[in-house]
């Protein structure tokens, strides 16, 4: 780590491995509950267990791209940031909103929509927390002498995710206008500006890792969130085609979901190329692993995956079943969690001094974890398109099909096991890098720069 | 070889572009809208219907025009595939409808609250939903022995009272057609005799104590219906 202030993306890093363990736990309760051991049905219904898992998501996923913000901005901007203390109320607030919100589930209060469950309440605090944050990087930035492709693709992207927040605050007594811009939320952010920050990520650790030179990383950067763009706006149609909207969306969705996989495999062969060019060996492999990983796993998660069940003579029958959450599962993980563990690999030896990328437990928690979500991934697949087939095509009962496909939840319960494994020695190793030092300040380790 | 500038052009040019096209089709979307959800029919109780919805986070377990959880069924057909009187009870006491499946909150929603919440899906149902979800398209004649003969061949000379259609069938199957929760009732008939079915659907757990069998809210006419339909199922 270059800046003292730094350090406060630390705090960030650690909020997320706690919320990813909790996500984990309601995950298990969950997949549990598919197979009949429904046990805390009275204190955690599925409905709860649902909501908090799928929020968890978020929320530790955008407290690791405020973090990363936090590390990336002062380096690209090579300045300290603008203010330390705001950073750290800023988290602490964060914290304590996401904490009553999730209590707040087990309580049945909630708004009831799909991935915005937050009650509105404390819409409004997300919001000013948000711009606070926003205001600490935009005030970096500002002041600083130095601009960026990367640092100014990270900030814009973070601007229009706190943009489109916005409409999914607006009531709509209409369910299919409710769907309509429920989705500008969640499509446009995962499927768009999201990846405007993955890319701004992304280029970031390339330039750190390989040493390619940042012109030509930054070039490419753009590219590939032009084609995100190009593809990803209108790809908003593919959720648009059975809620009640006009015909068109079938074809206007159909069309440029199939483009979508385009800026996925434009960022999967962008990063192997700057790999291929690199100068020398970055002695963090670890941080490198998940980089290149997260890269790929996004193209045959998100890109592929996605691929697979939009068109709409497909989605007419995959629409609504597991197949979604098949596909949900590896592309969250690939695209952004594996993004956001890229970035605490290659952040943790510089913030605190300790070289352990050199041990074991780094791969293992690679390979483990990887390992595990491509099972999770298979059994789901398996579910879903035995779902499809016996519920949608024959026209068999809803519960009798659930039934049917019970075993395939105990194989991702394995399958689960064994992500956790992984993930449990990326935390243990996080905790053993311990607090970032003042020593480490000054001096990065092995950056080819 | 691409510049740095020009990339750059197509990154800020294609964007605008087809964001620009995105505001355009959802102003028609909007435009077209009313039309197509019968924004006319958005009663009080639709309305009304709707915020218990989502209160309860019900797309938290359930799909609603195949978006949600997918835990429980899809309830965008639901009032045409179950009819009222079957969610009225249903909704009561949803795991005496199911016993022993996976299970739904009992919400202790008033009489009024569950005629909103059926007024609200009934509502759903109705949008054009450019005709999903779509009718199974593999029939199920083409899979052979998933009904077996003998049912099929049983002659019943009473017809099937409504009520029976509505509730019964949501757990017994007749013909092959029904639930699996509780056992077929293909030879009823020739099982118990009418006294018998009549104490049944009085009060099942006076019967059988334990039973799984929900008591049923049905008039004495209702009641004598079904017994009588039953009686003929031999």
């Amino acid at each position: 780590m270059r800046f003292q202030s730094q350090k406060v993306a630390y705090w960030f890093f650690a909020t997320c491995m706690l919320l990813l363990s909790l996500q984990i736990v309601y995950g298990f309760i969950m997949g549990f509950a598919r197979i009949g051991f429904d046990g805390l049905h009275d204190y955690i219904p599925f409905n709860t267990a649902r909501a908090t898992h799928t929020n968890l998501l978020v929320v530790w996923l955008l407290t690791g791209f405020m973090g990363a913000a936090y590390y990336i901005i002062p380096e690209e901007s090579d300045r300290e940031l603008y203010s330390v203390k705001l950073a750290y109320i800023q988290l602490i607030s964060w914290i304590v909103v996401g904490v009553v919100a999730i209590i707040g589930f087990h309580f049945n209060w909630w708004e009831g929509r799909k991935f915005l469950e937050i009650p509105r309440p404390l819409d409004y605090l997300v919001v000013v927390n948000v711009l606070t944050f926003l205001f600490n990087i935009a005030m970096t930035i500002w002041e600083a002498k130095k601009r960026s492709t990367t640092q100014l693709v990270l900030f814009f992207g973070l601007l229009c995710a706190a943009l489109l927040y916005l409409p999914g605050m607006i009531y709509f007594d209409n369910q299919t206008l409710d769907s309509y811009f429920r989705w500008w939320v969640v499509h446009l952010w995962v499927e768009g500006v999201w990846e405007l920050i993955m890319g701004g990520i992304l280029a970031f650790l390339l330039i750190k890792l390989t040493g390619v030179d940042r012109e030509v990383i930054e070039k490419w950067l753009y590219v590939v969130v032009g084609l995100t763009f190009l593809s990803g706006i209108l790809g908003t149609g593919h959720h648009y085609y059975w809620i009640g909207t006009p015909k068109y969306w079938l074809m206007v969705g159909g069309i440029f979901s199939a483009l979508e996989p385009l800026a996925f495999l434009g960022m999967a062969i962008w990063a192997l190329n700057m790999y291929r060019k690199k100068g020398k060996d970055h002695p963090n492999k670890i941080a490198l692993y998940w980089t290149l990983g997260s890269a790929m796993m996004s193209f045959i998660g998100a890109g592929f995956l996605g691929f697979a069940h939009t068109w709409p003579s497909v989605n007419q029958w995959t629409h609504g079943t597991l197949i979604t959450a098949m596909h949900g599962h590896l592309a969250f993980w690939g695209a952004y969690a594996m993004l956001v563990l890229a970035v605490i690999s290659y952040a943790m030896p510089n913030m605190t001094g300790r070289k352990l990328f050199t041990g074991m437990s780094g791969y293992l928690a690679f390979w483990a974890s990887n390992i595990g979500m491509v099972g999770m991934t298979g059994a789901l697949a398996v579910a879903g398109i035995t779902q499809v087939y016996l519920e949608r095509k024959l026209g068999m009962d809803f519960l009798v099909v659930q039934k049917e496909i019970v075993f395939h939840f105990i194989g991702m319960l394995l399958a689960a096991t064994l992500f956790t494994i992984g993930i449990t020695y990326f935390i243990v190793d996080f905790i053993r890098h311990g607090l970032p030092s003042n020593e480490a300040v000054g001096k990065n380790v092995g950056d080819i720069d | 070889m691409l510049s740095k500038s020009q990339a750059r052009a197509f990154f800020l040019g294609g964007t605008f572009l087809f964001g620009a096209i995105f505001v355009f089709l959802t102003i028609d979307t909007l435009r077209q809208n009313d039309t197509r959800t019968n924004a006319q029919n958005l009663t009080e109780d639709v309305l009304k219907g709707k915020e218990i919805w989502e209160k309860n986070n019900c797309m938290g377990c359930h799909t609603l025009l195949g978006e949600g959880a997918y835990y429980a069924p899809d309830l965008t057909k639901v009032v045409e595939r179950r009819g009222v009187s079957w969610i009225d009870v249903f909704l009561d006491d949803p795991q005496a409808m199911f016993p022993g499946e996976r299970k739904m909150v009992k919400y202790n929603f008033t009489k009024e609250e569950k005629g909103q919440v059926i007024a609200f899906l009934d509502w759903v149902g109705k949008i054009d939903a450019n005709g999903w979800p779509p009718k199974p398209n593999i029939p199920v004649g083409s899979i052979t022995t998933a009904v077996p003969p003998q049912t099929t061949s049983s002659v019943v000379k009473v017809s099937q009272p409504e009520k029976f259609s509505q509730l019964c069938v949501a757990c017994h199957a007749v013909g092959g057609k029904g639930g699996n929760v509780g056992p077929a009732l293909d030879h009823v008939g020739s099982k118990f005799d009418v006294d018998y079915l009549n104490r049944w659907l009085i009060d099942p757990q006076v019967i059988k104590p334990g039973t799984n069998m929900p008591k049923l809210p049905l008039s004495d006419t209702e009641r004598k219906d079904i017994v009588t339909y039953l009686s003929a199922l031999k």
